[in-house]
């Protein structure tokens, strides 16, 4: 749909733009044509929006007070189908399908409004229908909640300004350019039936695979869940934007769960994602995996602990690597207001990091939205339009190691006037800035064996007995798989560590080499993002044993 | 379920070296229900879903009925919940209930360890009664309920209809309009033997509806419809004339007088009396509220004094499926704990006899009288079903206005009044709150006795210690009405009934109820235009 994507390099308050991609042809090989407001119009939910719009423009106002000078109605629809079993039968099954009206309304002006930290604006139940009046309707209620809270709110900022001496650092709210942006709308269709028998069969493998029948009794939990998601945004400001997009997300996951003779919990999970159906793992492919985690808690229960504390080098796969740069960096990239009354830029762990080394200088990292697929896998975290109808720019977030970019929505912070198309919103939630498609990459990587002889030789050459490799991770930056590596590279499971010292610090200074090979990790959270990143060989972490309350083992077995 | 309850208990605590307590008492409760739940507001769709789920609750008790891990505060750690698979699949469905059974003991465990250090450190409680009460196991086992079967899109529009009536009163600011339909299958198996399994089906419309007055009072109304199945709810045209009811009540309401502070006669229509009663009377009738020193224990001491005008008695019927022509929701066959639903008379010609037992004896009741009950994840407790009132002092509904005249007369008011509706708050019977009742008055008439026409007046709130209020009852009409509702209260939301007559207070006293301060909507609902000239015509 885009037919060019720029890439924002922000240098001091100055703006470049510089061209990536020579503008492309649509993918149907026509010019793309810029829609219209008419184009618009016949779309019933569109025209909705904007009959009402024009009405809240033209008239909304309460006697004294000042009018609304923007407005926002965005509708979301959710087409969605879950299926979960456990111990080999469905438990639930849901086809649900909703929509929600959320509506921002801001006085005062660009400079000062009446925004503020909780979420301006209003929800409501939206009509399943595309019925004018209903529809209509919603968005009536909401935005006379939300021009009501926006008055009060901008009371109250007015008088929080002048309890301050240092100014507000930023602008509250961008200037932008109105976009005209019409996606189809995607329809799910999935077999509802055949996903239930493939997820209830997934969930039952643990007694049904020869493999590792045997060792059934041991196995406490084991849950299958399918879900697919379609979710269609219809976004109108009063300023003359107006999008229609649709955005589709499928995963299949598997879980089982023991416990050790000694009472720790044993966990494995896998995921397969994507933004279709063929995107995800074939069943036979999914049931294969399933399988290796389930055998593999028969060694996790034979695997030795972790010593009791340990200092030195370890290697990160890659799909640990992307976990750990999506707590660590994800978190750190986005720009948001500070408290006002501070000269602080932003939030978070390098909101005074502008100019300043976050990582090795051999990192790179760029956050575009525009990239769709990796490798030939899709990358949920992909889109066109943001939720404030912003076009989605790819922003070079670190350069040579430094902090160079934030990502922005439409609330301004220092030195960054304008957004990047990265205000984005998860089901009826205001927007605020989020990654997309988060790439991280290291000049000169290296593949994965010259990565686990560096490894080994760092060993040797500190005289250590044994290394350590994170294969996976799980909730916490904690270790689901560890091998500890002895110098002649024979590798050993053990269990119950957890890491200790893996911060932005360790990323910035003990980071000594990376993967050339990019893991796709992609994450559904309240707003899809997809993390792109290579193997991490860190100098020096602590691993440690977790000390984890044990809990009882079953208190009788369970059934034959 | 039988087989691994069975397996549960004898294998629990007899396992490895350190023995653990084995448990007492077991029991699973399985909830199947299907459901299809349809709503529709400002004359649209905003969802509809069909949904299957199977939820059990597993009971373990671990010590003894005298003192269990259940007691005092500990109640909560007799029950816990797991979602079964939906599939008759025995090796899962059995593999779920260990998982439940297995954690449930867990947390039996380490409650009933805090139970006895407690039960060793803390001085007499008032009430020394045991934990769960020893009744006879039961065993019926009734026709599952079958799936729910509806024309779905029949019903989408008809729901969608009802919603739309609402374009024709452009005050009305929010509607909602909601069929839900849930047919249950419950099952029940103890360690004492006791197999239960009974159908429960119910079939319910709801309407609400919400405008607000030009100086910011919120006024809603809402309306139900019960019925065993969906082809039991009445017809179209009745949930029509019942929306524009609400319609036209509402529109009326909002440009009514603000009351004024009033204390003097009044009539509460039948529909509103048997709110009231459910609410302040009915729910101070459950046994556990007569136990534990956070209770208010208003009725403990009254039993076999009269609590009543001698002409009232009340009876608590789960056994009833109807009043008259009208489903009663709140029937069923045997309770949550497996217990044969029985009629209790509560108060008889005005004397307190019983209270509404679960298995959780008091000091003056030592049984269950099968008014168990909890929603799923909940422990049960003594909770209404259908409560009845009955009157042997009635009058005519005409002669009751007259009465209420008189009366109003004789204490020299210039009006007396008439609740046509109340809605349901919440009962709050612990002893740091105030023993206020909550009902919220939501059509109030003013009769005048110079025979003004009557006069609609709104913001009417009943302040006042219940006790008095229901001791001052003077009269009753002679026909009763059904109210159906939702019931929440510490053991969850159940469906319940309550039936009562008409009655004349002689003296109730009202204020006017804290209001809001938000402005009404500043543009018209969308869609007015078109209503406004019509309208106008029409007068």
């Amino acid at each position: 749909m885009n037919s060019i994507r720029p890439v924002a390099l922000f240098t001091g308050a100055g703006f470049i733009a510089a061209i990536l991609g020579a503008a492309c042809l649509s993918a149907a090989g026509q010019t793309p044509v810029q829609p219209t407001r008419s184009d618009a119009e016949k779309d019933p939910v569109l025209k909705a929006m904007l009959t009402e719009m024009d009405r809240s423009k033209d008239q909304l106002q309460l006697k004294d007070f000042q009018k609304p000078f923007f407005i926002q109605y965005r509708i979301e629809e959710v087409d969605s189908f879950e299926t979960k079993a456990e111990f080999g039968a469905t438990s639930s099954s849901r086809r649900n399908q909703g929509r929600m009206a959320r509506v921002t309304v801001r006085v005062g002006d660009y400079k000062t409004d009446s925004s503020g930290g909780r979420g301006d604006g209003a929800v409501e139940l939206a009509a399943l229908d595309d019925d004018p009046i209903a529809l209509r309707s919603a968005l009536w209620m909401a935005t006379d909640q939300a021009y009501k809270s926006a008055l009060a709110a901008y009371a109250q900022k007015q008088a929080e300004l002048k309890q301050v001496e240092t100014p507000p650092q930023a602008d509250d709210f961008s200037k932008e350019t109105p976009v005209i942006s019409l996606a189809e709308p995607l329809k799910l269709k999935v077999e509802e039936r055949a996903w239930e028998e493939r997820v209830a069969r997934d969930s039952g493998l643990y007694r049904t695979d020869a493999t590792v029948k045997d060792g059934q009794h041991d196995v406490q939990y084991s849950v299958g869940s399918f879900s697919a998601r379609v979710t269609t945004t219809w976004l109108v400001t009063s300023e003359g934007t107006i999008v229609r997009k649709s955005a589709a997300g499928y995963q299949e996951s598997f879980g089982v769960g023991t416990q050790a003779a000694d009472g720790m919990r044993l966990d494995r999970s896998y995921t397969t994602t994507g933004t279709s159906l063929k995107d995800l793992d074939a069943p036979e492919v999914f049931e294969k995996k399933a399988v290796a985690l389930i055998a593999s808690l028969t060694d996790l229960r034979k695997a030795p602990l972790v010593e009791e504390e340990y200092h030195g080098p370890l290697l990160l796969s890659s799909d640990a690597g992307a976990d750990t740069l999506y707590a660590l960096v994800g978190s750190g990239v986005t720009a948001t207001r500070p408290k006002l009354g501070t000269e602080a830029r932003t939030n978070g762990p390098f909101a005074s990091s502008y100019h300043a080394r976050v990582l090795p200088d051999f990192f790179d990292v760029v956050d575009d939205p525009g990239l769709k697929s990796y490798n030939g896998k899709s990358l949920v975290g992909a889109y066109d339009v943001d939720d404030e109808g912003v076009p989605a720019l790819a922003v070079k977030v670190v350069v040579d190691g430094r902090m160079e970019n934030y990502l922005l929505g439409r609330e301004p912070v220092r030195d960054f006037p304008q957004s990047n198309g990265h205000g984005r919103a998860g089901l009826a939630a205001p927007p605020k800035p989020s990654i997309g498609v988060l790439q991280v990459t290291a000049k000169e990587g290296l593949t994965d064996e010259e990565l686990n002889s560096r490894l080994l030789a760092l060993a040797k050459d500190r005289g250590l007995k044994s290394v350590y490799y994170v294969a996976t991770l799980g909730g916490n930056l904690t270790p689901r798989l560890l091998y500890r590596i002895t110098p002649d590279g024979k590798r050993e499971l053990v269990r119950g560590a957890e890491l200790d010292d893996l911060d932005q610090r360790t990323l910035r200074s003990g980071v000594v080499a990376a993967g050339k090979h990019l893991w796709v990790a992609n994450y559904f959270g309240e707003v899809p993002e997809t993390v792109l990143a290579p193997a991490l060989l860190i100098d020096d972490v602590t691993i440690r044993r977790a000390n984890k309350k044990n809990d009882k083992l079953p208190f009788y077995p369970p059934p034959e | 379920m039988t087989t691994e309850l069975h397996r549960a208990f004898t294998s629990l605590g007899k396992q490895g070296d350190d023995k653990q307590l084995p448990p007492y008492f077991l029991s699973y409760a399985v909830s199947d229900a299907t459901v299809v739940a349809i709503q529709a507001q400002y004359g649209a769709l905003v969802s509809s879903s069909a949904n299957h789920v199977r939820v059990a609750d597993v009971q373990v008790r671990l010590g003894e009925p005298k003192l269990d891990n259940t007691h005092g505060a500990h109640r909560s750690s007799a029950v816990n919940s797991a979602s079964l698979p939906l599939a008759d699949d025995r090796e899962a469905l059995a593999r779920s209930l260990w998982l439940a059974t297995n954690a449930g003991y867990g947390k039996a465990l380490d409650n009933y360890l805090r139970v006895k250090t407690e039960a060793e450190v803390r001085a007499k409680e008032e009430d020394s009664s045991p934990d769960f009460s020893q009744e006879a196991p039961q065993v019926y086992l009734g026709k599952p309920a079958p799936q729910v079967k509806i024309d779905r899109a029949a019903w989408e529009q008809r729901i969608r209809a009802l919603s739309r009536l609402f374009r024709d009163f452009p005050d009305v600011n929010q509607n909602l309009v909601i069929l839900a339909v849930q047919n249950e299958t419950d099952y029940f198996v103890s360690s004492e033997g006791s197999r239960v399994m009974t159908p429960h089906a119910q079939a319910r419309v709801v309407v609400i509806a919400v405008t607000r007055a030009d100086d910011g009072m919120d006024m809603f109304r809402s309306q139900t419809f019960e019925a065993e199945t969906a082809e039991g709810l009445p017809a179209q045209a009745q949930l029509e004339a019942a929306v524009r009811e609400l319609g036209n009540s509402l529109e009326a309401l909002r440009k009514a007088p603000v009351t004024e502070p009033f204390d003097g006669p009044a009539i509460l229509s039948g529909r509103a009396a048997a709110v009231f009663f459910h609410e302040v009377l009915g729910h101070r009738l459950e046994g556990q509220r007569q136990r534990g020193d956070e209770e208010g224990q208003t009725f403990t001491k009254e039993v076999g004094k009269e609590v009543l005008p001698a002409f009232l008695s009340v009876a608590d019927d789960p056994t009833l499926t109807t009043f008259g022509k009208t489903w009663l929701s709140g029937n069923y066959q045997y309770d949550d704990e497996g217990q044969k639903a029985q009629r209790v008379d509560l108060i008889q010609d005005g004397m307190l006899k019983t209270f509404l037992m679960s298995r959780l004896p008091i000091a003056s009741f030592a049984n269950s009288n099968g008014h168990g009950r909890a929603s799923t994840g909940h422990v049960p407790i003594g909770r209404q079903g259908n409560l009845i009132v009955t009157s042997t002092k009635t009058v005519p509904e005409s002669e009751l206005r007259k009465l209420l005249i008189e009366e109003a007369k004789k204490q020299n008011k210039p009006y007396g009044l008439y609740f046509e509706d109340i809605s349901s708050g919440f009962a709050v019977t612990q002893r740091t709150s105030p023993q206020a009742f909550q009902v919220i008055p939501l059509v109030v008439w003013r009769v005048y006795v110079d025979g003004r026409p009557d006069e609609l007046v709104r913001g009417v709130s009943i302040v006042g210690t219940p006790l008095a209020a229901m001791k001052r009852i003077l009269v009753s009409g002679d026909k009763s009405e059904v109210f159906n509702g939702e019931c929440g209260a510490e053991s969850g939301t159940i469906p319940v009934s309550a039936v009562a007559p008409a009655m004349l207070f002689s003296e109730m006293e009202t204020q006017r109820q804290p209001q809001g301060t938000a402005r009404p909507p500043i543009l018209p609902i969308p869609g007015a235009e078109a209503v406004a000239p019509a309208k106008k015509e029409a007068q």
